[in-house]
């Protein structure tokens, strides 16, 4: 007999059931069960098949969870460099004399260079409230250290989102069942969003059509009903020419246009001229095809359009955005649940921001530095202040997610830099540390979960004992800061006091949830209408300063931004560059038509999409997820590998004039001639030639929220 | 890659897999039900679903069903079965591998 219960329960005898959360970066949250021993040893890790959303599935990277939890690779004790810098020599060391290292270093740095020497890098290698995106916040803050930028993830897109229809929730992805015109717009729901899958499934067998988005034939794009493949960057085209044909063929709302949103008639004007005949010879997308596709948009009511990150990832990925954004208002598809654009719901959960990342206790004017730039920081490109001395990793692998990667660990390897890694695994960062901190799997810490994919919270009760000494970060940081000698009250904070400070519980979508509640039950809906109901902006409503959809945007006479969540609440050095408030096309900055000297030496567009069994490079290291991952591959089309004298397995060396990797091809013609894919994530350590796609990938912004521009790179490839 | 039906299933089918499975990758054959190793997404969803334990990672399939990791992709690649299950035509045949085995 088993039972399902909470954390107390740990205290007794027998097998217990657990509940928990899935702490990856995906849209999709799961609740989880974990099964755990009489000997306190967790024996299964399954989805709650209570949970309406994600039903009782994991998927590919998670069914597999003890292994990465029990996996003999894990770091499991503190340690200290004893060889030269990546060589990954290292001793143990106590976890005393590692605080007490690392705080006396910082203090040494930033007496001697000031603060803004030192700088935190992490990201969402866990998504928990508690120990993910803002867990090093206060004390970084409070330190002075230079404030860390990180638009890994809709950046971009949530900047131009913000600036059409503010920060809504948008569609529940529960109503999606409702919807007669489903447009997934580059996501591959199959390898990044699986759960939301049936309800698309069930749409279908309802009547709607599903149209795939993609430059390539991803695994959703195979299951829909029409994939339409367009040259990659060019979906600000594509989107804009919807908008055309709509109002040129009087297929507006009119009614939802007059009284819920602002900008049509200078809107209107500035869409005449994205014929489809000019979409065509920009996407690649007959005419013919694009007509069809916005009339089927427009008049299959309601329609939704699910946008994945990969949308931002190109020189206009903003401004595509917008234009999609723009396109639920025109049709007036938010009236009814099911409508609408669905980007991160996020929007809905009131977190309570403030209280992880403490914006208050920044410097003002602090300097701040995208985490994408963080190969050109270390060489010393950098805004004014001193150069960088240290560096704290956590939450995140940069060596395989940043680009500029050749220069990213030159940087890595200076003497005179100080490097602290707080990892589960010795990844291809934490070899290059001074100081690795071993930090515990989400079986061995509680915390409490928001979702980008969905409208439940959900609670993580700890499972099992930590292994090892490994901490949580809540727990890393607050012996770091009492190494530092500091006794603010935030830094006293148990994970029970920060758990009670996790959500605006008066808000009204709180109504009813607690965290007695929660940790009873595990997860709970938002207080919000149910899916079949949900239709938030039937009516405007939008948290916009006009309260309406603005086509034009008020926001934009403020320039370009980041949203201050991606940069610890600092508003300080915004990017500021000034934004056209009506939505516009910006062709990508590789391709032959804007570049055609550098197109003529790198044909190829190389994509770099989220493999299927890795999460970014979580699970990187492990046997069965590699090889699903099919890492360190390239798929070429057969037709562009035989022009290069390509066969099925041939290694082959992709590169342009910023650096270069090795890989093994595969022919697909699930690639369109002139499209090469490597899926990213595959490790460093693992590759053919001491480099992953990293080497490659641009380092420049797009228009907006300084996202990545991976989707606007061109190659060249040749057998190595 | 992909999950596989193995031995338990035959004669059995069940089909709570089929029920389970959010991408509907799961045909039926005469005696044993097969998962398209194309469409399926490694999910594991139908795994604990099967009420016979038919049901392993292609990864973590016991030696003695290995053979039926190639028969459950050559059974739904040589009927050209693809596009989901649930409306997927009846076959009245099964994979050697199934067909060989004396009815339970």
């Amino acid at each position: 007999m088993t039972a399902t219960i909470g954390e107390t329960a740990l205290e007794q005898t027998g097998t217990k059931v657990v509940r928990a959360a899935c702490p990856q970066d995906c849209p999709d949250t799961c609740a989880m069960l974990v099964t755990v021993d009489g000997e306190g040893k967790a024996t299964d890790v399954a989805g709650d098949p209570d949970h309406p959303y994600t039903n009782g599935g994991l998927c590919v990277k998670v069914n597999n969870y003890l292994d990465r939890v029990y996996d003999q690779t894990r770091v499991l004790f503190p340690m200290r460099r004893t060889g030269p810098k990546g060589s990954g020599r290292f001793e143990r060391i106590t976890w005393e004399d590692a605080v007490s290292e690392i705080a006396a270093k910082f203090k040494a740095i930033a007496a001697e260079h000031g603060p803004e020497a030192i700088m935190p890098v992490s990201y969402l290698g866990t998504q928990g409230i508690l120990n993910g995106l803002n867990v090093g916040d206060p004390f970084f803050a409070k330190l002075g250290a230079t404030v860390a930028e990180r638009t890994y993830c809709d950046s971009g897109s949530c900047t131009a989102y913000a600036m059409t229809i503010g920060d809504t929730a948008g569609v529940d992805p529960e109503s999606l069942v409702h919807s007669k015109f489903i447009l997934v717009w580059a996501c591959n729901i199959m390898s990044t969003n699986l759960h939301l899958w049936p309800y698309i499934a069930k749409a279908r067998r309802n009547g709607a059509k599903v149209v795939v988005v993609d430059p390539i034939r991803s695994r959703t794009a195979a299951a829909a009903d029409q994939h339409i493949a367009l040259r990659p960057g060019t979906d600000g085209a594509l989107a804009l020419a919807m908008a055309h044909v709509i109002i040129a063929e009087g297929l507006t709302d009119q009614d939802y246009i007059d009284n819920y949103t602002v900008g049509f008639p200078e809107f209107a004007e500035r869409v005449e001229q994205y014929t489809p005949e000019w979409a065509e010879t920009e996407t690649g997308v007959p005419a013919e095809t694009i007509r069809t596709l916005a009339r089927e948009y427009a008049t299959a009511q309601p329609s939704v359009i699910r946008i994945g990150v990969a949308v931002e990832r190109h020189a206009g990925g903003g401004q595509t955005v917008r234009a999609l954004s723009c396109l639920p208002g025109l049709v007036g598809a938010w009236r009814k649940p099911g409508g609408g654009i669905l980007q991160l719901p996020l929007w809905a959960f009131p977190v309570n921001w403030g209280a992880f990342m403490h914006p208050e206790m920044l410097t003002p004017g602090t300097r701040v530095v995208n985490q994408y730039l963080l190969g050109a920081a270390l060489a010393g490109d950098l805004p004014e202040g001193p150069p960088l001395k240290a560096l704290m990793v956590y939450n995140s692998n940069p060596v395989v997610t940043t680009p500029d990667q050749a220069r990213l660990i030159e940087g890595l390897q200076r003497e005179d830099l100080f490097t602290v890694v707080s990892e589960q695994f010795m990844t291809d960062t934490a070899e290059y540390a001074d100081i690795v901190l071993p930090a515990t799997t989400q079986l061995e810490q509680d915390d409490i979960m928001f979702s980008w994919g969905h409208l439940y919270v959900t609670y993580n009760h700890r499972s099992i004992d930590p292994i090892g000494e490994a901490v949580p970060n809540t727990e890393l940081f607050r012996r770091l800061a009492a190494a530092m000698g500091w006794d603010d009250p935030v830094f006293q904070r148990s994970d029970a006091e920060m758990i009670a400070e996790a959500f605006d519980w008066s808000h009204p979508n709180m109504a009813g949830i607690t965290v007695e509640s929660l940790q009873e039950k595990g997860w709970q809906r938002l207080n919000v209408p149910a899916p079949d109901a949900y239709a938030p902006h039937a009516e405007g409503n939008f948290p916009t300063p006009s309260g309406k959809a603005e086509f034009v945007s008020a926001a934009a006479a403020g320039g370009n931004f980041v949203v201050p969540l991606f940069r610890q609440g600092s508003n300080d050095h915004q990017p500021g560059q000034p934004v056209d408030p009506l939505p516009h096309y910006i062709p990508p900055r590789e391709s032959a038509a804007a570049n055609p000297e550098l197109a003529a030496r790198y044909p190829l567009n190389l994509l770099t999409p989220k493999s299927h069994a890795f999460l970014n490079s979580s699970f990187g290291s492990h046997e069965f997820h590699r090889r699903v991952a099919d890492e360190h591959s390239l798929i070429v089309h057969p037709d562009d590998a035989a022009a290069r004298g390509i066969a099925q397995g041939d290694p082959v060396r992709v590169f342009n004039d910023r650096g270069e990797f090795t890989v093994v091809a595969n022919l697909q013609d699930t690639v369109p001639v002139g499209v090469v894919v490597s899926p990213m994530g595959g490790w460093r350590k693992n590759s053919k030639a001491g480099a992953t796609l990293a080497a490659v990938n641009p380092t420049v912004f797009g228009d907006l929220g300084n996202a990545p521009t991976f989707s606007d790179t061109l190659v060249e490839v040749e057998i190595a | 890659m992909a999950y596989v039906v193995t031995e338990a299933c035959i004669d059995v089918q069940d089909r709570a897999c089929m029920e389970e499975c959010p991408v509907d990758c799961i045909y039926p054959g005469d005696r044993m039900m097969y998962i398209h190793p194309d469409e399926c997404v490694d999910c594991g969803k139908c795994m604990p679903a099967c009420p016979n334990d038919a049901i392993f990672w292609e990864y973590k399939t016991p030696p003695e069903q290995a053979p039926f990791i190639e028969a459950n992709a050559l059974f739904v690649r040589s009927h050209g079965l693809g596009g989901g299950g649930e409306d997927a035509d009846p076959i009245d045949e099964d994979h050697p591998l199934v067909a060989q085995r004396r009815p339970r």
